[in-house]
């Protein structure tokens, strides 16, 4: 039996029995639906009328003519914008102040991570008693300091960011524990030679901390524009999309042309069109943060 | 010895056996279980064991009380069980559940529904029959509701519409009551406006408290604007069923109502389901633009001393405006969906829980506030409080043909467009064109 080149055994093709339950589940539920997706991309395929054969790219060159859909893409991109530095800056924030053994950091971890065991109907339920229009908890507290109150939901400027705040608010428990373990993988002695060579704070986060967990900040951007790009629940759940056009999200576009409208084809073209956006946005990160030497 | 220590084993066998046997008639029937698809709610805390129909109220209290009493009293040993979802996503969900072959013996769905279904409910013409259902009572609306293509794909469960609801202590303190204390109810746009003019100066409040800020919340600018079409005898769909027309005169009046109301702020911003549910629970506003359903809740809480109901609550048919009364109409259904009845006795089962449906429909229009589907019924319907005022729905409502592909979209993005108008300041005219552009995507593909 020819022994593998580099490897650590006899080659056979038996071995490939061990890998072979993760390769049929991976082709089976990722790359078969893949592959189904993009053909439905190019078909006209009804959710209850059926198959009514291919169209060509009809499918896409009608995304671009909607209005709708362009608008979501829109919306999409400047939530990804909003909340994907947000989840860096407050998960590294948190994770700095909270990375000690005192008992109150452990009580505060748990804490800021409790928000993201929640599902987002409980958080938008909650939030939607937040910002409800002059009786919510955001009124009454402006109202405290004589301050008229303030229609979030209805505004279209203002309706994005407070879905966004909400998002934080929910899953920012993720994001802070990355970076706790990244900050925890930074041996001691560096911060003790700081520490010998009168290394002030400032100095020590930028000079040790940060290019120490510079690829956990990279993974964590990652992770979290993927994450972002599949906005939905929170807002088909606060605003339905609105007002006019302005929260909904491109999984909210494709959710409401395939299950409601039942038009299965012009939404797997949308799908693909959300694919594409996730994987160059991923892979530009990726790609941005191995150009520092990651 | 063997023998004497086997024989009380043998005795104990026997009179076990004969037991059995004894027993046998009294459990002949199998256990025959049928799944029950639908929305209306759950209340398992208020009403998870109750069978007193009489006691219950509001359409989840009935649905999970007739549930009960189906299970605890039917000589066939049936049991239905529930699944319950949400009305929002329940066509998606079912769709899916189509789709994955995961079907329910029963489910239930909207008249509106029913022209997409087709290919994917049993045709009932025979089915009604067999289960001892007398298609003859229902009420000519239920029959054209449940009717596609001169077929019977549904067993009608209801009437539903769209009301105005009235806080009257408001109207009285506005001074928009009648010599009886009853309110009056505008009949053309312009009085509308000064009445809603005379609401804010007398009581600073809105007139209209309407729900348009979830996806859940489009539905109710979908039914007033069908409202105020049909009140001018108009039609989305002039030249056809393939393609819609929201530019008409008519399409433009019904989105102008709101427009006005809107500008001078006589209706709620930015409120959901619940907010304006709510809302006129605790006296925000003076009318409420929802559904019959909603008759015996309000009732209820009029009843309570010091609420903001207290001084009294009616209810109208969403009023006329225009030319001649007409109100948006759709129906609750019962159907069985293809494969979800996988043996004869699951079949004989849900044609059993079928006509226990049908022979408690009073109990429904009575707790569920909706009209029966039963044209025998309507007459003590009648004499229910408050259903002298909706009893003639039937008789005017409207509802688009099921020729009409994928009518909740249409309801859905009408209704967006009118909560566009009331919450992001777009006018009737913005609407009308957005509504337009977006009825190509909608009715696209086949």
């Amino acid at each position: 039996m020819a022994e593998a080149e580099g490897g650590i055994g006899p080659s056979h093709w038996t071995n490939a029995a061990f890998v072979a339950p993760y390769m049929l589940i991976l082709l089976g539920m990722l790359f078969m639906p893949l592959c189904l997706g993009i053909w439905l991309a190019f078909q006209d395929y009804d959710m209850l009328g059926g198959w009514s054969g291919g169209v060509g790219i009809e499918n896409f060159q009608n995304l671009l003519d909607d209005r709708i859909f362009r608008g979501t893409v829109r919306n999409t991109l400047k939530f990804v914008l909003m909340t994907t530095p947000a989840f860096v800056a407050l998960g590294l924030f948190l994770a700095l102040a909270l990375n000690n053994t005192l008992r109150r950091s452990a009580l505060l971890r748990a804490i800021f991570f409790g928000s993201s065991v929640l599902s987002v109907t409980i958080v938008t339920l909650v939030w939607r008693l937040v910002y409800l229009p002059d009786r919510g908890l955001l009124a009454n507290a402006l109202g405290l300091f004589g301050l008229p109150g303030v229609d979030l939901m209805t505004s279209q400027v203002w309706a994005l960011p407070a879905i966004a705040i909400v998002t934080v608010w929910w899953i920012i428990g993720l994001p802070m524990t990355l970076f706790l373990a990244g900050l925890q993988q930074i041996p001691p002695e560096l911060y003790e030679a700081a520490a010998l060579d009168n290394a002030g704070r400032w100095r020590t986060l930028t000079g040790i901390t940060l290019p120490s967990i510079r690829r956990t900040i990279v993974v964590v951007a990652v992770i979290e524009v993927i994450l972002q790009f599949q906005l939905f629940g929170q807002a088909l759940l606060i605003t339905g999309g609105g007002p006019d056009n302005s929260t909904r999200p491109m999984v909210q576009f494709i959710y409401e042309a395939g299950f409601r409208d039942l038009q299965l084809g012009f939404a797997a073209a949308a799908s693909q069109v959300l694919f594409a956006l996730m994987l160059i946005a991923a892979l530009a990160q990726f790609w941005a943060g191995r150009r520092k030497g990651v | 010895m063997l023998r004497r220590a086997l024989l009380p084993l043998a005795t104990l066998a026997a009179i076990a056996a004969a037991q059995g046997l004894t027993a046998l008639p009294a459990q002949a029937q199998p256990k025959t279980e049928i799944t029950f698809a639908r929305f209306f709610g759950a209340c398992e805390g208020d009403y998870g064991t109750s069978q007193d129909i009489a006691k219950a109220r509001g359409e989840c209290g009935v649905m999970t009380t007739l549930v009960n009493l189906f299970n605890a009293t039917n000589k066939d040993n049936i049991v239905v069980k529930p699944q319950i979802i949400e009305w929002g996503p329940y066509y998606q969900q079912l769709n899916a559940r189509i789709a994955a072959k995961d079907i329910p013996t029963i489910a239930v769905m909207h008249a509106a529904q029913l022209g997409d279904y087709t290919r994917y409910v049993e045709e009932l013409d025979g089915v009604l029959k067999e289960a001892g259902i007398d298609a003859a009572d229902f009420t000519p609306n239920a029959r054209t509701a449940v009717t596609v293509g001169g077929k019977i794909y549904a067993m009608p469960w209801d009437t539903h519409s769209w009301l105005w609801h009235f806080n009257i202590g408001l109207f009285k303190k506005a001074g928009l009551v009648d010599s009886a204390g009853q309110p009056l109810v505008p009949k053309s746009v312009d009085e509308f406006m000064a009445h809603a003019k005379q609401m804010k100066e007398k009581t600073g409040k809105p007139y209209v408290i309407m729900a348009t800020a979830g996806a859940g919340d489009f539905a109710n600018g979908g039914r007033g604007y069908y409202s105020w079409l049909y009140d001018q005898s108009g039609s989305i769909f002039p030249a056809g069923y393939e393609k819609a027309d929201f530019k008409t005169s008519e399409s433009l009046a019904a989105f102008g109502v709101f427009e006005q109301l809107a500008k001078n702020d006589y209706i709620t911003k930015g409120l959901d389901g619940s907010g304006g549910l709510g809302g006129f629970m605790n006296g925000i506003g003076a009318v409420y633009m929802t559904g019959t359903w909603r008759i015996d809740d309000f009732l209820a809480a009029s009843t309570k001393p010091g609420g903001a109901l207290s001084e009294g609550y009616t209810t109208r048919v969403f009023p006329n405006l225009f030319k001649n009364q007409a109100v948006w109409t759709d129906n609750h259904s019962w159907v069985l969906p293809k494969g979800g009845s996988t043996t004869p006795a699951t079949r004989k089962a849900a044609l059993t829980f079928l006509k226990f449906l049908w022979d408690h429909n009073f109990d429904w229009a009575r707790g569920g506030g909706h009209l029966p589907s039963r044209q025998s019924l309507m007459a003590d319907y009648a004499k229910l409080p408050l259903r002298q005022y909706v009893v003639d729905i039937p008789s005017f409502g409207k509802a688009l043909p099921h020729e009409v592909r994928r009518q909740f979209g249409f309801q859905n993005m009408i209704g967006e467009e009118v909560a566009n108008i009331v919450n992001a300041g777009k006018t009737a005219a913005q609407a009308a064109d957005a509504a337009q552009e977006r009825s190509v995507a909608l009715l696209r593909g086949r």
